[in-house]
């Protein structure tokens, strides 16, 4: 392939359409027609209705947790988590995770503490974690990532000989296992998303797994819900309910999940198959879980390796209507606020600055097929062996 | 429904509820579902169920032109519209925020999320609506935002409180939830102020399932809040504003919010209609006197709220009980007023004995789009029948030992 033949230098893209990265799994317009039917035959939209109720007992039943508590989206569920677990001082997270994780802590009146990452595995190192313990740290906020886990089990045991909180942004994480086990029964609290880009998609909206069972009052309590049994006293509540459209489609999604996540895995394969003969691109795995749902592609660009830099890399894949995308860029510690009022990280958290510098995640999702990985992979390819070329003539 | 023609029958004594079904004030507005699938197919073929999608954009444009304002900006529910718009408009270094007492109750919530402390002032006895006379000696060298709250039934003097801020060089948010339709002697709810923030929970005038906006003639703060609400993004991998978080109106809430829209008029005559039932069987019944809107000027006519007068001869307490044994869900209006709720968070101590004495008074009755005429009849006939009978009633429930 000569670089006449990239789009990037005027040749036809690749695909017609923009390919998002996403997971974008959703119901068909039938099964969406005849489910919003029933709500407007029911006339019930929010406030803990029938499918809102109906979800969260399926949840529990899938996860094997003992509440799960439905929100508007996973941010308000992170900021909601601090506040029912009485959180003070300063929390523990890596630099390496999206920046709704920071968010979440900023907005309940909390001081993110960033820790490095593995750079193998790009979950935070936990050989760090306990040197960053100091008497203000009331809580370890492990990040599972991109299908993988953060290795809760050891992340129990440090927190707890440290005698900190211990809860998890899962975000990436629903219907991933650690040795038979649901994520979503670890620590005190775990948080998935339910946004549309996650395997399990209610547009928007999230959910509070725990095994706690005054922390799941509490939470209750602030989400605030209708007709909870035991409203219990609590700061300040988040107006945060899962509305009835939300759910109906997480209740359809959590149907299909075995056949999304299935797909997923194909495609995942497709990928693993093919890149892993291309120098310089290396595919991160879902470490540390015995099952994945397998939403994130997700490689690493060695530019020597390779040959062309990971930016350059996205120029050449957007131009073929691929929206491939750095992720996550920049670390937390350079993002705003935290560059600013939190100086104290820069040039400390190597192994992030890293991965945040070669990170490139692909696509991978309801609208992704075999044959798209195929061109994806041959793009990817092509793009390696004419990488001088490129190069040089991109710099012109 | 059947008509009961006793005290004994009344179902907080056993009998049954004269609705089957309850009777809410919530105004649960099923708008027109052909309408909705329409929108909803827009966001359907694009494959974009969220972050700014075809429905959003739409509904912002909307929402802007039925305003009148140069901008809209759509969330997940009004309490987070109100809270990223303060905490956008607050005064930098200052900590009080003034707001009346006698208002929603999860108001102080959003002030707590905001690190703001809440400075209560008083309302208008005639009108339960805060003023700049009411705001003023509450304004001082700590306040950070005026938070501007439209009582349910027309609206606050809106020039006076525009003058006030402008005067004091201090931002004004107003919460206009209960006043989407609204217009007053100033002109159309939606302009005034800096912002002015609104709710589309299914309960409100536009049902959007949930969500809120916030309207503004302001360029930059309709550019600052719309970053907010997508975690500060202003492009891919680009965070440009400190503040954000997760705030964002999903395309079925927007697709649902669109048809309420395109319904509203007809919904509008709906609950005129409704509201001149009210205005047209209550007098009948002594010590009870309705709120009534300001037809002066355009009004929705969503909410139904009543003064149990001195005359009333049932506490509202027992009165609510009654009702609401009956299926007639009537709630107690701003009641407790927020000073007397329990704060843990930091506020400015206050005596408000016109909040106080106000919000012993009030009551919301049944209204929306699921109370028909002859539910109105229904309930203005129980009123009627406590009020004649109230003596008997008080009796009864201290034998049954109710209260």
């Amino acid at each position: 392939m000569s670089t006449t033949n990239f789009a990037l230098f005027g040749a036809k893209p690749a695909f017609d359409k923009p390919l998002p990265i996403g997971q974008l799994y959703f119901p068909s317009w039938q099964r969406y027609e005849a489910a919003f039917h029933g709500i407007f035959e029911r006339q019930y939209y929010n406030n803990n209705g029938p499918l809102h109720n109906k979800l969260e007992e399926k949840l529990q039943q899938f996860l094997g947790v003992q509440h799960a508590i439905c929100v508007s989206n996973a941010t308000i569920g992170l900021m909601m988590v601090a506040d029912a677990m009485g959180l003070s001082g300063k929390v523990i997270l890596p630099a390496f995770t999206f920046i709704a994780s920071a968010q979440s802590l900023t907005w309940a009146g909390l001081k993110p503490v960033f820790c490095d990452i593995n750079l193998a595995t790009h979950q935070i190192a936990l050989d760090q974690i306990s040197g960053l313990i100091d008497k203000d740290v009331s809580a370890i906020m492990g990040v599972n990532l991109w299908g993988g886990s953060c290795n809760p089990k050891e992340l129990s045991k440090l927190a707890a000989a440290n005698g900190v909180q211990l809860y998890f942004d899962s975000a990436h994480a629903f219907g991933c296992t650690v040795d038979g086990v649901s994520i979503g029964n670890f620590g005190d609290a775990e948080v998935f998303s339910f946004h549309a880009t996650k395997i399990l998609s209610a547009t928007e909206g999230g959910c509070i797994c725990t095994n706690d069972e005054n922390l799941a009052e509490r939470l209750r309590s602030i989400r605030p819900s209708y007709g909870t049994d035991n409203p219990v006293s609590i700061v300040r509540v988040a107006n945060a309910r899962m509305s009835e459209a939300q759910a109906a489609i997480a209740l359809m999604s959590l149907e299909d999940f075995p056949e999304n996540q299935k797909n997923n895995e194909t495609l995942y394969r497709y990928y693993e198959t093919q890149l892993d003969t291309i120098p310089g691109l290396h595919l991160v795995r879902p470490t540390g879980v015995s099952f994945s749902n397998y939403q994130y592609v997700v490689c690493s660009v060695d530019e020597r390796e390779f040959g062309i830099p990971r930016d350059l890399l996205i120029e050449i894949l957007k131009a073929e209507n691929v929206v491939a995308r750095r992720y996550f860029y920049p670390g937390l510690h350079r993002t705003i606020p935290y560059v600013n009022d939190l100086s104290y990280y820069q040039d400390r958290l190597l192994n992030t600055d890293s991965l945040c510098a070669s990170c490139i995640q692909l696509p991978i999702g309801a609208l992704v097929t075999a044959q798209s990985v195929e061109r994806i992979c041959n793009i990817l390819i092509q793009a390696h062996q004419s990488s001088a070329e490129i190069s040089s003539r991109y710099e012109k | 429904m059947a008509k009961k023609s006793g005290v004994e029958e009344l179902a907080i004594f056993g009998g049954s509820s004269l609705f089957v079904i309850p009777k809410s004030t919530s105004n649960l507005l099923r708008p027109d579902f052909k309408k909705f699938l329409s929108y909803s197919k827009m966001f359907f073929d694009q494959h974009q169920y969220t972050n700014n999608g075809p429905n959003v954009k739409l509904l912002e444009q909307r929402l802007a032109d039925f305003h009148q304002t140069e901008f809209c900006v759509t969330f997940c529910s009004g309490f987070w519209a109100i809270a990223l718009t303060i905490s956008a408009l607050a005064l930098k270094g200052k900590s009080e925020i003034v707001m009346p007492s006698l208002t929603y109750r999860r108001m102080t919530d959003i002030v707590a999320w905001v690190n703001l402390k809440p400075h209560f002032c008083e309302v208008e006895p005639t009108t339960l609506a805060m003023s700049a006379a009411t705001v003023r000696p509450c304004v001082n060298a700590h306040t950070a935002l005026i938070l501007a709250v439209h009582p349910i039934v027309n609206c606050c003097d809106i020039d006076g409180l525009v003058a006030l801020a402008k005067e004091k060089n201090i931002p004004l948010l107003f919460d206009s939830v209960e006043s989407v339709y609204e217009s007053t002697a100033s002109g159309k709810v939606g302009s005034f102020g800096n912002a002015e923030g609104f709710s589309l929970h299914a309960c409100k005038l536009m049902n959007g399932f949930g969500g809120g906006y916030i309207t503004t003639n302001e360029a930059g703060l309709a550019r600052q809040l719309s970053l907010m609400r997508g975690f500060g993004f202003e492009d891919i991998d680009k965070i440009v504003v400190s503040g954000g978080m997760n705030a964002k109106l999903n395309e079925m809430h927007a697709a649902m919010t669109l048809a309420s829209l395109d319904g509203v008029e007809e919904q509008v005559a709906h609950n005129r209609q409704r509201y001149y039932i009210y205005r047209r069987l209550l007098p009948a019944i002594p010590g009870i006197r309705l709120l009534e809107f300001d037809e002066r000027y355009r009004a929705g006519y969503k909410n139904i709220v009543v003064e149990l007068l001195d005359s009333w001869p049932l506490c509202r307490a027992d009165t609510l009980a009654v009702l609401n044994a009956e299926n007639i869900l009537a709630r107690a209006y701003y009641s407790p007023p927020l000073h007397h709720k329990p704060m843990t968070f930091a506020n400015a101590s206050a005596e408000l004995p016109v909040t106080d004495r106000l919000a012993e008074r009030f009551l919301n009755l049944p209204c929306g789009q699921l109370v028909s005429n002859a539910d109105i009849a229904g309930i203005v006939d129980m009123l009627g029948l406590i009020s004649g009978n109230a003596n008997r009633i008080s009796d009864l429930l201290r034998e049954n030992g109710v209260e």
